[in-house]
């Protein structure tokens, strides 16, 4: 009996990459979806012994050269810490005259960098700390040197954060002393762009870049870098602001989540 | 020597891992699974069956590899590189090998970029251009190494 070919090979080839394009972009379009984050913490949680050995290899190479970064950074903190502290003790007293609220302090969740991550379309990185150690979804993560990032993925042992030089990334921000506000997002490099900006805010090389009181998930006044250029947008009243971020995100090693609620 | 399928995966994983911690040169690292996916299509007679397995190797890629990435996106680009890498025909790879796996690299890291960089795509292409060059230029680099250590194309050829 003759075979009766219901697809022509060349047809059942075609017909089968439409299908794997449909089912793909499926798949992109439903990443929120509860299921499909279910199935990608379950996978950082059972591969995460993969990155392990890569992760040993990194710190024993590159031993010396983040001891030497630290030791820097160490000094560094330990002279503004000597600044800081002379400041606290008069700004305690004017706040204490004044009547001022007590600010809350933070409180951080230390994580070791597992993996950097293939980011084929997001910069990430990949913690060793999850929702057993109180990591939740969307919290602010930092270096010792300010904002890197938020998590964006939390399994059991293990998070993803969404770097600040994802292209995705935005960050409400002020500038000080101005306190001009504006939305920071990632161009290249540790440089950053902060649009919004009004053209009338008295934004000066060298200012300050902080969290501003408008983020959702970021709470005011975290370090986040220092404006390095800024210019007028033609045809717009805003101007547009260049910032470098404190943090380096090319030697990142040790960060720390924020715990709890804003 | 023989292309054989799981030993230059094996291989293809433990590369990607190591470059993706050890090797990064300014946030860029090479797409290991994808020249592997290209090279390993081009041998393979069945069509379909080339994007099936592009496809099942992108969806394990962003599960497991890719952390962070959206799944799907590698699905989406190893499925379309394995399609055109497994139609092309014996004696157009066996003149132009070097080239044809060099333009497919270009289209996958094109649409990886376009993916990562829309936003630059729209508003600032020479900006888009930079990153996508830069990754391309690092992934075939990477590529002509490793075609060249482990002898790929005697075994790809051996094999089509």
């Amino acid at each position: 009996m003759a075979k009766i070919d219901l697809f022509p090979k060349q047809k059942l080839d075609s017909f089968i990459l439409f299908l794997c394009v449909f089912i793909s972009f499926a798949l992109i379009f439903s990443n929120d979806n509860r299921n499909i984050q279910g199935l990608r913490s379950s996978a950082i949680d059972t591969f995460s012994f993969l990155y392990q050995p890569f992760n040993w290899l990194d710190n024993q190479l590159f031993l010396t050269k983040k001891l030497e970064v630290l030791s820097e950074e160490n000094l560094k903190l330990n002279l503004e810490n000597q600044i800081l502290s002379s400041n606290k003790i008069e700004n305690q007293r004017l706040r204490d005259l004044l009547k001022f609220r007590e600010r809350n302090e933070f409180d951080f969740i230390g994580a070791d960098i597992l993996s950097k991550g293939f980011s084929s379309n997001l910069s990430s990185v990949l913690l060793d700390r999850g929702s057993n150690d109180g990591v939740k979804n969307n919290s602010p993560v930092l270096s010792s040197r300010g904002v890197v990032g938020k998590t964006i993925l939390v399994a059991k042992d293990y998070s993803t954060v969404q770097l600040i030089s994802d292209i995705d990334f935005r960050l409400s921000v002020k500038i000080m002393p101005s306190e001009a506000e504006g939305i920071m997002r990632w161009i290249q490099d540790d440089i950053c762009q902060i649009v919004e900006v009004q053209t009338t805010s008295d934004v000066q090389i060298g200012d300050i870049v902080l969290t501003s009181n408008l983020s959702i998930y970021f709470p005011p006044n975290l370090p986040v870098g220092e404006v390095i250029s800024f210019y007028k947008e033609s045809n717009s009243s805003n101007k547009i602001v260049r910032m470098r971020l404190f943090s380096d995100l090319s030697t990142l090693n040790q960060l720390f989540i924020l715990k709890g609620d804003k | 020597m023989q292309f054989s399928f799981p030993r230059f995966f094996l291989l293809a994983v433990i590369l990607q891992l190591v470059f993706s911690e050890l090797l990064t040169i300014n946030g860029f690292q090479p797409n290991i699974m994808l020249l592997f996916v290209i090279l390993s299509s081009i041998s393979m007679e069945n069509i379909s069956r080339a994007t099936l397995i592009g496809f099942s190797i992108g969806l394990l890629s962003d599960l497991i590899l890719f952390n962070g990435s959206y799944i799907g996106l590698s699905s989406l680009i190893f499925s379309i590189c394995a399609y055109l890498s497994a139609r092309v025909s014996f004696n157009f790879v066996y003149r132009n090998f070097d080239l044809y796996w060099l333009v497919l690299v270009s289209l996958g890291t094109g649409l990886y970029a376009f993916f990562r960089y829309d936003f630059f795509f729209f508003n600032d292409i020479l900006l888009f251009l930079k990153n996508w060059i830069f990754l391309s230029i690092y992934t075939s680099f990477v590529g002509f190494i490793i075609t060249r250590l482990f002898k790929v194309k005697e075994g790809v050829l051996e094999n089509a």
